[in-house]
């Protein structure tokens, strides 16, 4: 029986987890062609001559400009950001913010010399849905889907979508799983969050 | 939901039997009570076991089988190689689209196990594509979700990974769906079907070499990361297979007044 506690609950839950205000998202113009200067932008750095380490830096900047970065951390730690303390929610943004970069640019291998193409534009409850098809070289040719959202006035990618998973929900997954396997505490996910980190940039290149 | 309380009984004595049991948070917790609710993976530590015992074996066997099938076999001929195990599949694909009752996609998997099966020389060659008939892939777990079953709490099985109590009776029944698990009977025929599996195992494993290692590398808690992106992956199968309402009145016929549901 659906009592109000319960629907309260339920309520807060939901609002938790998204870690948003519950209202409806209106669908924002012109998403399609932010996506493809967006690309643009982001192909152009990975072909054009020049050092690995001058790239690294102009792709942080592009992920900054073109991405939500604050938005998909809060998303990601759901409703552990309630019970984080402020400087845990600093150190833990610092950290995401660090990880997304490399998780960025160490693909740069991946996507030199690939096109992609716009598809269709659907608005849907979590943002505005721009269908892409990415022809990698030596790759078949993959769908993705990128979701903007109205940031501040200015449109930004708020998630990735891929064969039907979508990227911050299997992030959150993966460190909601972390948190509670530790007790509930997000100390334990910063702390595993900073060891990947170290071994991202032990890397060469 | 139903299945679900049908499967409590059976739970509590794989739970009794594994000890393996995931202890629910407290009421006084009710988010944290309702994201476990959520994930719905109350077997957590026996399959969390698995997953390693698994995970293990397949470091051991089965990567470095497919990294010497990618490295000895050329690309084109590992294509066609996937072709035709594609083509094997067929009659299992064209049942499953029958019974979800998807008539056009009935159709192009009818079309394909014909056309590749003759002109592609025995599903080598996807001759089908070029003329219109898109590959697609389907089970009989696919089927089981249209029909309305819920998919059941998270099972992580040894060697098919991933899946759960209705995926687990899907894989049964497309086995049994299967017109190559009846016909003929010898010693010969036991041996292609073994080599069959074995080669579809290895050819999918090599396919998702690079996806897997990615994975491994960027996830924090790789098993709740497989688990997380098998669920989506297969709420966006059902989900896209449910939209598929392409209009099966042919093209040169008059069509209809109201606008037939077009597929996304």
């Amino acid at each position: 029986m659906l009592t109000r506690r319960r629907l309260a609950v339920l309520t807060g839950c939901a609002v938790a987890a998204a870690g948003l205000p519950v209202a409806a998202r209106a669908a924002v113009p012109g998403a399609a062609a932010f996506i493809k200067q967006a690309g643009d932008r982001f192909l152009a750095v990975i072909n054009a001559p020049g050092t690995m380490r001058g790239k690294q830096q102009q792709l942080r900047q592009i992920v900054e400009q073109d991405v939500d970065v604050t938005g998909v951390g809060r998303f990601v730690l759901g409703r552990f950001w309630r019970v984080a303390t402020p400087a845990e929610q600093q150190q833990y943004m610092a950290v995401f913010r660090q990880i997304l970069v490399y998780n960025v640019t160490t693909r740069i291998g991946d996507y030199k010399g690939a096109t992609f193409t716009i598809g269709r534009t659907t608005a849907r409850a979590e943002g505005t849905v721009v269908d892409t098809t990415i022809n990698a070289p030596n790759n078949p040719p993959t769908q993705v889907q990128w979701v903007v959202q109205d940031v501040g006035g200015q449109p930004k990618i708020v998630d990735v979508i891929a064969e039907g998973t979508s990227m911050r929900l299997t992030q959150r997954s993966d460190y909601a799983s972390v948190i509670v396997q530790n007790g509930g505490k997000v100390a334990a996910l910063i702390a595993a969050m900073q060891h990947q980190l170290a071994g991202l940039q032990a890397q060469p290149g | 939901m139903r299945d679900a309380a049908r499967l409590l009984p059976l739970l509590a004595v794989m739970c009794a039997a594994l000890a393996g049991c995931a202890t629910p948070p407290p009421a006084s917790d009710p988010a944290a009570l309702a994201a476990f609710k959520q994930t719905n993976d109350p077997l957590e530590p026996s399959n969390r076991v698995v997953y390693k015992v698994n995970n293990a074996v397949d470091t051991a066997v089965l990567k470095p089988v497919a990294q010497g099938y990618v490295a000895v076999v050329p690309h084109v001929v590992r294509h066609h190689i996937g072709n035709v195990l594609d083509n094997l599949n067929e009659p299992v694909v064209l049942a499953n689209d029958m019974m979800q009752g998807k008539p056009r996609r009935a159709g192009d998997s009818l079309m394909r196990l014909l056309i590749n099966s003759t002109a592609g020389v025995g599903g080598i060659f996807d001759v089908a594509r070029r003329l219109g008939y898109p590959n697609h892939d389907t089970d009989f777990g696919i089927t089981l979700a249209l029909w309305g079953v819920h998919s059941g709490p998270y099972l992580y099985l040894p060697v098919l990974g991933p899946s759960g109590p209705r995926d687990l009776v899907g894989f049964g029944a497309d086995i049994a769906l299967d017109p190559f698990t009846w016909v003929g009977q010898g010693a010969a025929v036991a041996d292609l079907g073994y080599a069959r599996y074995g080669v579809s195992a290895v050819n999918t494993r090599a396919q998702l070499l690079k996806p897997i290692d990615q994975i491994k590398r960027t996830a924090l808690d790789p098993y709740a990361t497989f688990r997380s992106l098998y669920r989506q992956h297969r709420r966006a199968e059902v989900k896209a297979t449910r939209a598929d309402n392409r209009a099966t009145v042919p093209d040169w016929f008059p069509q209809p007044k109201t606008p037939q549901p077009k597929t996304q």
